[in-house]
């Protein structure tokens, strides 16, 4: 039996009459971390997106098992509760929410799709704090509004904050380094990594190999026109940043 | 032979009141060639209150008008007496608004009142609750003066009845005064309010408007700025229960310069309500730096919930800051899209989101969180 608890198999995806992903195949590890880089209009965040079950895609051949299930079947929040987390590359703003009343919602919403019981307040804001810290985001932005008038880099950090927050299996981090300054790509990069452990995976889509430096991954993948043109060590990367794509068949 | 509330029926039972006969004559000559109004108004497009209040018998009804804390230091209260002895006071909404037959429909028949002076600033807010019993139509009249230099706060709640309450509301505002202003509308009468405020110099009101009617509601409010630097800022809420109607119209009439006014609506529409948001701003020619924005959003719950909005500027200089938008449709899928990829099912998501919508107006620490259904407290 795999040990791959992510296989995506011939994957088509089309957004209205276009073929986007085209006959992609991927498996990924428990413990593992991916990288796809490719050049814009690739096809990443469409499959970032298919992923975490957004609507608008039209799934015309393949398979994606995760886990031992079908993951084409389920609703964006059986996904998530099953432990995908999408970092998403613009997350969106949500007036009149504050940010940890969200993340509390969502961290109990988990809770109890695990059959765990409700995470006590006095623990949750401690856990929070806690993890708010690491990440350098002061107290009084978790009580703004989810993300409302929050910078690039600060809704970056949120999304940093959501996913230690919630733990999840498998991670898809959509061009997480975009947006944040030199600092805070640090912070953010090395408190991803930090979270990294023999059950837990991820995916990285990014332009720079500079991420990568940083959350070093077990393969990278050059994604060009919706599939895998080759897979490598972490040294495909170092090609990529100092040739570009044009190898792999982009010339844009 | 029923007699029904149209205009051809009105009579002089007003004159039995013995008091205001030469004003209330004037509002009824005024009232009887205006008449109600209708669709063909162009204000009253979206109620046509002619149709609405056609099955109504004309018979007086019944309003208690209650002030929680009238014994307040710094506030001083007075009843319908207050006009008999001020006269010209009593009709002044009429300088302002010409040709609105519920003005003179209310100046023809009022009798219940209630004038509040505002002497001193009040650390806490006053409390003015209308509730309308049984069928029947009522007129009420509140008027409420903040004097210069006070603050205050005021919070109208209405409730009950079946009839129709046609009531008026004034609010003068003094020089360097301010006030919020809370209203919660659940009154299960048809329900039209006009309402007026007049700011002088430096003044400024703030209101927030919670809107659940139970029947067909009409909330218009002119605000006229007398004088230079002063404010308004507008927020209303709007949750009808299912098959009500709801119509908020608001004009700010930019007369001085420097002044600015805000207005921003927010409706959550389940099946069959209709709701409409009429806003106007109005700047002359001569009138400097003035700034002014209009903001709508409606979010409809059901196919068979509707929304009317029509923003309007009437602006006749460029030494403006203007802005408006007006959206109206469904929650937005990336924002449930966002909530689900956390693990929110879409129930919770739109949940969330509409409490969202809500809590933006009215944050848990409002004095209306309480009057929230439990959903979006």
């Amino acid at each position: 039996m795999s040990n791959n608890f992510l296989n995506i198999k011939s994957l088509s995806v089309k957004v209205d009459d276009k073929l986007i992903i085209n006959n992609l195949s991927l498996s990924i590890g428990r413990g593992e971390v991916h990288a796809i880089m490719g050049p814009n209009g690739s096809g990443k965040s469409t499959l970032s997106n298919v992923l975490a079950g957004k609507d608008g895609y039209t799934i015309v051949n393949g398979a994606i098992d995760f886990s031992g299930e079908d993951l084409i079947s389920l609703e964006p929040n059986e996904r998530a509760n099953k432990g995908i987390f999408l970092a998403f590359q613009y997350p969106v703003e949500i007036p009149g929410v504050t940010n940890i009343n969200f993340i509390k919602t969502a961290l109990e919403s988990n809770r109890k799709y695990r059959g765990l019981e409700p995470i006590k307040p006095g623990e949750f804001l401690k856990l929070i704090k806690e993890k708010s810290k690491i990440l350098g985001i002061p107290e009084d932005r978790l009580k703004r509004q989810l993300n409302v008038g929050f910078s690039g880099g600060e809704k970056k950090r949120n999304e940093a904050l959501q996913l230690l927050m919630l733990e999840p299996s498998l991670a898809i981090l959509d061009e997480t380094d975009s947006g944040l300054d030199v600092d805070a790509f640090k912070i953010v990069a090395d408190t991803i990594n930090s979270t990294r452990n023999k059950d837990n995976s991820m995916l990285v889509i990014t332009h720079y190999q500079r991420l990568l430096e940083r959350i070093k991954p077990d393969i990278v993948h050059i994604f060009v026109d919706g599939s895998i043109v080759e897979s490598g060590g972490p040294e495909l990367a170092n090609e990529v940043e100092s040739d570009g794509y044009e190898r792999f068949g982009d010339a844009k | 032979m029923q007699n029904n509330l149209i205009s051809k029926n009105f009579n002089h039972s007003f004159l039995n009141s013995e008091s205001l006969t030469e004003e209330r004559e004037k509002a009824f000559l005024n009232l009887k060639t205006i008449g109600l109004p209708n669709k063909r108004v162009e204000n009253w497009k979206y109620t046509d209150l002619t149709s609405i209040t056609k099955g109504l018998e004309f018979k007086p009804g019944k309003v208690d008008i209650e002030i929680l804390n009238k014994d307040l230091k710094g506030l001083v209260v007075a009843d319908f007496e207050y006009f008999i002895k001020n006269k010209d006071q009593y009709s002044k909404p009429t300088n302002y608004l010409k040709d609105e037959g519920v003005v003179y429909l209310n100046l023809s028949y009022a009798s219940d009142a209630r004038v509040i002076e505002i002497r001193e600033s009040q650390s806490e807010p006053i409390v003015i609750k209308i509730t309308a019993k049984g069928p029947g139509v009522t007129f009420p009249r509140l008027k409420i003066d903040i004097f210069p230099n006070v603050e205050a706060e005021v919070c109208f709640v209405y409730n009950g009845g079946e009839g129709f309450v046609n009531q008026l509301t004034e609010i003068h505002l003094g020089k360097d005064s301010g006030l919020n202003l809370y209203r919660v509308n659940e009154s299960s009468s048809i329900h039209s309010e006009t309402f007026l405020s007049y700011l002088n110099l430096n003044a400024n009101l703030s209101m927030v408007n919670l809107s659940m009617p139970k029947n067909k509601s009409r909330f218009q409010v002119y605000n006229i700025f007398l004088d230079k630097h002063s404010s308004t800022d507008f927020k209303s809420i709007s949750i009808p229960s299912n098959s009500c109607h709801d119509d908020f119209l608001i004009q700010n009439n930019h007369i001085s310069s420097n002044c600015e006014s805000n207005v921003g609506m927010r409706a959550i529409l389940d099946k069959g309500v209709i709701c409409s948001f009429q806003a106007l701003i109005d700047i002359e020619s001569n009138i400097l730096s003035s700034k002014a924005e209009q903001d709508c959003k409606a979010i409809l719950l059901h196919k068979e919930a509707s929304m009317n909005a029509k923003p309007e500027m009437k602006i006749f200089n460029d030494d403006v800051v203007c802005k408006h938008g007006t959206t109206i449709g469904s929650l937005d899928k990336d924002q449930i899209f966002y909530l689900k990829s956390r693990g929110l099912d879409k129930k919770s998501s739109e949940n969330l989101l509409l409490k969202g919508i809500v809590k933006n107006y009215i944050p848990n620490n409002s004095l209306l969180n309480n009057f929230l259904p439990k959903a979006y407290q």
